[in-house]
């Protein structure tokens, strides 16, 4: 029973997995041959503040630039991502599909099956690993790239114990709560803001040795790519994650099993409650079924929340303060930095603020916010209903398929918009915190911006939606696009080709909105991009069978 | 359309690769009828149902409600039809009662005093979170969600799955009004019993083929059934044998059992006149048999 409890957690969870490493392998080829093209004297010759910041070591060349670019940071919030996706599926997903019952049905313990499931993880995540190891070795010499003192196997056991340990962070959460959305989601925003603590707290004088409270300085702080393996901190990891696993046996065993049921949130103990029954039943029922938008919109409440909040706090309020606080030399040497430095990273002149948002807010994180709630929204608003078969009885009403396109539509452009707003308004209040005196309307034009990125690839997923029926195909195709394209027009801006323009994140950043306002005919290129592949959903939803 | 025609369907052809899931269904379905859709699981019973729909479309043929096509009309169609797909889901975060209202707004609105009669009648519990109800009690909300609108036409697949013997015929009442008002009802079964229950015709479905529409008694007089005699002597196969509708008899000293597709009273006469008959017991064939009798008598005829 182990076995095949194992073994079928292999099979449902390989694909996405292999995706990922060829990915990642891929960036790293292509990221490793742009480096090898241009001057590298930009990186090596900055101060060593600067390049702890963007994440490269001391004395980088080619090879080390690229491992630290596409490994470092994608790679290990990939296979965190990866990681937690599956940990927090395990005990708590089959708790909510209601399958846990028929599985523990046969003569197996509860122990058992959580070993046999942590254990198809641990091999899939050292799989992974050992790929993005013998990637590692094969780029530098299919590209004759000198890789001398560099230790790609210790760097990439690093990634991997770092990925297991947010892995067995979501099994633990949800083996005590039964509960998919907080594993997934406490884990994650452990993973992302310890990463973004590692990379921010060594900048602010005094707070260096902070960082050593989260995680994420045990992947990287040690420096395994030059250093070898630094087995203190994966020590520090292996003991965290084999704690997380004794957590995780004696929640499973210890708690009463949820049967297949929907959780309670706080509108159904507003509406339990008599005296605020009357409120609680209009937000909880009556209002939100109104009509087709406003239910789906309702369905990701939760999401926008977790991350407008990211947004407006993390990302905007509290950058100004800390950009004020940040040591003056290190700012003022930014002056002398090319423009093209950063662009892997989003780009912006450090010394100035604007180009501090937008490397810590506007360039990565910002559109990976927009993206996690429009493709969320995107993919699941048709094959969602169809995956939880609702769709036949949805339209069963006289309400034609095109309706239920633009409805979903209404919804997702909205979160969009409120996400966008949440980024304008924290940066706004983050610049005015920290005196920094940044134009409203460019961070304005920023944010629309931002919006239209966000539109387009949610655009993307619900046309896959609509087309396919499939909601993994159309949460992966963007998400891998997005990946893609951000990678292509950084690498085109180091490089200064034109083909940079080929990518629609050229038209997002790439009039520097910060500095010079709004680009309206970036935005008009952005947005007649979202047009279209929105219009092209309805007549794909339109001829299509619908799954049963 | 002539006045009374419900559901029409030409030649309705549904493949799914080499798969033929329905070939070549016609179908004609009154106003004020019943119609039971008899076939095993997998026959084609929901395929040609989601074709109804516009869920899915057909590979050839055309079919249309109320003289309205089925695919070009279908949100027209869709004003006045109540559909309770099969092995109902539903959206597991609401309450009967938010259900409801989000189908009734979709619909603009219906008289909601109809709706808490219907789920009295039921015995529905509308304030409870549909994910947290057992699936007869889910299934009752479908069949509200499906009447609430009192629709023209009702077309439901599997209905009757997780009800219990109560509420089925407090169900099979509410279906029975429906009809005495015009409505056509559309009903999807694998139990004979419960077709013969509340339908007026019954179509019998085979591996995506129509073998036959009867009406009810005609279905009831043909049915096969398994008859199990005890005599008060040794049975003689023969005896049996010669009664016209017999089959498969098999004697063991007094007792025989055979399948019998006829009168009763014609069994029981040629049995009478030769045996004293101690014990009878009928039951119903299942519904193999009955398409093996309709098989035999299509390649008799044909």
């Amino acid at each position: 029973m182990l076995t095949t409890v194992f073994s079928k957690t292999l099979l449902d969870r390989w694909r996405g997995m292999a995706i990922t490493v060829v990915a990642l392998a891929s960036l790293l080829l292509f990221a490793m041959a742009v480096y090898r093209d241009i001057d590298l004297s930009l990186y090596t010759d900055l101060p060593e503040g600067f390049q702890s910041l963007i994440g490269i070591p001391p004395d980088a060349d080619v090879a080390g630039l690229a491992y630290n670019a596409i490994y470092n940071s994608y790679g290990a919030l990939a296979l965190g991502g990866i990681a937690i996706a599956m940990g927090s599926a395990f005990i708590a997903g089959e708790e909510r599909k209601g399958t846990i019952g028929m599985l523990l049905g046969n003569p197996v313990s509860r122990s058992a099956v959580l070993v046999g499931k942590t254990a198809a993880m641990v091999l899939l995540v050292t799989l992974g690993g050992l790929f993005l190891w013998g990637s590692g070795v094969l780029a530098p010499q299919i590209l004759d790239v000198s890789v001398e003192g560099m230790h790609i196997g210790a760097f990439t056991l690093h990634v991997a114990v770092s990925a297991l340990f947010y892995g067995f962070l979501a099994l633990a959460i949800g083996s005590w709560t039964g509960r998919t959305g907080p594993a997934a989601g406490v884990s994650a925003g452990v993973m992302v803001v310890s990463f973004l603590a590692v990379g921010l707290l060594p900048l602010v004088e005094g707070w260096e040795d902070l960082a050593k409270a989260f995680p994420w300085y045990y992947l990287s702080g040690s420096d395994p790519l030059m250093n070898g393996v630094g087995w203190g901190h994966i020590a520090v990891l292996v003991g965290l994650t084999a704690g997380l696993f004794v957590v995780a046996l004696v929640g499973v065993n210890k708690r009463d099993l949820r049967s297949r049921s929907v959780g309670v949130s706080l509108l159904d103990r507003l509406r339990a409650n008599p005296a605020t029954a009357k409120v609680g039943g209009w937000l909880a029922g009556s209002a939100r079924v109104s009509s087709i938008w406003v239910k789906t919109a309702s369905e990701h409440q939760g999401l926008l929340f977790v991350v407008s909040m990211l947004m407006f706090w993390f990302m905007g309020v509290m950058i100004g303060p800390m950009y004020s606080a940040l040591d003056q030399d290190l700012i003022t040497l930014g002056e002398s930095l090319p423009d093209s430095m950063l662009a892997l990273f989003g780009g912006g002149d450090l010394s100035t603020p604007e180009g501090f948002y937008q490397l810590e807010s506007f360039g990565m994180v910002a559109p990976i916010a927009i993206m996690v709630v429009t493709i969320t929204m995107g993919a699941k608003g048709l094959s969602g209903e169809e995956d939880n078969r609702t769709m036949g009885l949805l339209l069963a009403n006289p309400v034609s398929r095109s309706r239920v396109v633009g409805q979903k539509v209404v919804a997702m452009v909205l979160y969009g918009l409120v996400v966008g707003f949440a980024t304008f308004a924290g940066v706004a209040v983050g610049s005015w915190l920290g005196s920094l005196g940044m134009a409203v309307g460019n961070i304005a034009a920023a944010s629309v911006l931002l919006t239209l990125i966000g539109l387009l690839f949610g655009g993307l997923a619900l046309l896959l939606s609509a087309a396919t029926g499939q909601t993994r195909l159309a949460i992966f195709i963007p998400v891998g696009a997005a990946l893609v394209f951000h990678v292509i027009n950084a690498m085109a801006e180091l490089g200064d080709a034109g083909w940079g323009q080929l990518s629609p994140f050229h038209y997002y950043l790439g009039s520097d909105p910060l500095n010079n306002g709004m680009a309206w005919g970036d935005a008009a290129v952005l947005a007649v991009l979202s047009l279209t592949v929105i219009a092209l959903a309805v007549p794909a939803f339109q001829r299509r069978d619908l799954r049963q | 359309m002539t006045e009374s025609s419900a559901i029409q369907a030409k030649g309705l052809t549904k493949h799914y690769g080499n798969l033929e899931a329905l070939v070549d269904l016609d179908l004609d379905v009154s106003s004020g009828e019943v119609f039971g859709f008899l076939g095993p699981n997998g026959a084609g019973k929901t395929t040609a149902i989601r074709t109804l729909m516009d869920e899915i479309r057909p590979t050839a043929g055309s079919a249309s409600i109320l003289g309205l096509d089925c695919h070009k009309e279908s949100v027209e169609i869709r004003r006045h039809l109540g559909y309770l797909p099969s092995d109902l889901a539903l959206y597991p975060n609401l309450t009967g009662k938010d259900t409801l209202t989000y189908f009734a707004n979709l619909r603009g609105g219906v008289e909601w005093s109809y709706v808490e009669e219907l789920s009295e009648r039921l015995g529905a519990d509308l304030t409870k979170k549909v994910g947290d109800l057992s699936s007869g009690n889910r299934q009752k909300v479908g069949l509200i969600q499906a009447f609430m609108n009192r629709p023209q036409v009702l077309i439901m697949d599997e209905p009757s799955n997780g009800l219990d013997p109560l509420v089925q015929r407090e169900f099979q009442a509410m279906m029975r009004e429906s009809v005495a008002q015009g409505a056509a009802v559309f009903l999807s079964s694998h139990t004979l019993s419960e077709v013969q229950r509340v339908a007026d015709r019954v179509g019998i479905i085979r591996k995506g083929h129509l073998i036959a529409v009867e009406t009810v008694s005609s279905l009831r007089s043909k049915a096969m059934r398994r008859v199990e005699l005890e005599l008060g002597s040794a049975a003689d196969a023969t005896v049996l044998e010669s009664v016209p509708g017999v089959r498969d008899v098999s004697v063991d000293d007094r007792r025989a059992t055979l399948s019998y597709d006829g009168k009763m009273a014609v069994l029981l006469r040629t049995v009478a006149e030769q045996y004293d008959v101690v014990d009878i017991a009928t039951q119903e064939a299942d519904l193999e048999e009955i398409f093996l009798t309709y098989y035999r008598s299509k390649e008799g005829s044909g």
